[in-house]
């Protein structure tokens, strides 16, 4: 059985984001260039509407997720989570805009980074079906 | 893989060329990246990851700030491939 890095409140030592507005809920794994994490769609998840999790609920799980990945990173080294900025989105591809009761799985793969901001590329699946994926530019704010 | 530099300059240039709409003459060894590509503090980044897909070549993110010119970049590939 698959044991996560991070799960449940656990996550709020990764990422500045609080509840409602929390659209991470674990971190599966994570490497210098990789990580994925997840989330379990509650029907009273604020982005949920007429039981579809909306568009700009799955960026902001993928935003999230980003920053948990970030987070982690700082964890390891010790430090508390830095506030990040999202730069930019491209590609944002929905396939399908999945149920409340659904578990999302996000796997997120560094491209580059230059100058603070990094280039990610992530897919969001349910089960085996592939339900988004996207380009995003994070900036993590520097102490 | 290893490629030859020669070989290596080719693949980088006509891939900027193509993702940043230029003319793959107007990249030259002594030209300024930034300038050239016209690249702003968002889209290096996709200079960088674009570079990497295409040599197989980790850039350092210190290492970007150092690289100014084609020249510097075609080195540092050079130097850095596996």
């Amino acid at each position: 059985m698959e044991t996560p890095l991070f799960v449940g409140e656990q996550i709020h030592g990764l990422i500045p984001q609080r509840p409602p507005i929390v659209m991470v809920d674990t971190l599966y794994s994570a490497t210098e260039t990789e990580a994925e994490t997840g989330l379990h769609i509650l029907e009273d998840n604020v982005f949920v509407e007429d039981g579809r999790l909306r568009e700009p609920g799955l960026i902001e799980h993928v935003a999230q997720s980003a920053a948990a990945f970030a987070g982690y990173g700082t964890f390891r080294q010790g430090l508390p989570p830095k506030l990040g900025f999202i730069g930019e989105i491209k590609q944002f591809r929905i396939s399908r805009l999945p149920l409340a009761g659904e578990d999302l799985r996000t796997n997120l793969q560094i491209l580059g980074e230059a100058a603070g901001i990094t280039l990610l590329s992530a897919s969001t699946v349910s089960g085996d079906e592939l339900l988004a994926t996207c380009r995003m530019k994070i900036f993590i704010k520097e102490d | 893989m290893i490629m030859e530099k020669q070989e290596l300059i080719e693949k980088i240039n006509a891939a900027l060329a193509e993702e940043f709409e230029i003319d793959v003459e107007d990249i030259t060894p002594e030209g300024d990246i930034k300038a050239t590509l016209e690249l702003d503090s968002l889209s290096l980044v996709d200079m960088v990851a674009l570079v990497e897909s295409e040599s197989g070549v980790k850039i350092k993110g210190s290492d970007v700030a150092q690289i100014k010119t084609f020249g510097a970049l075609y080195d540092y590939l050079t130097e850095h491939q596996n």
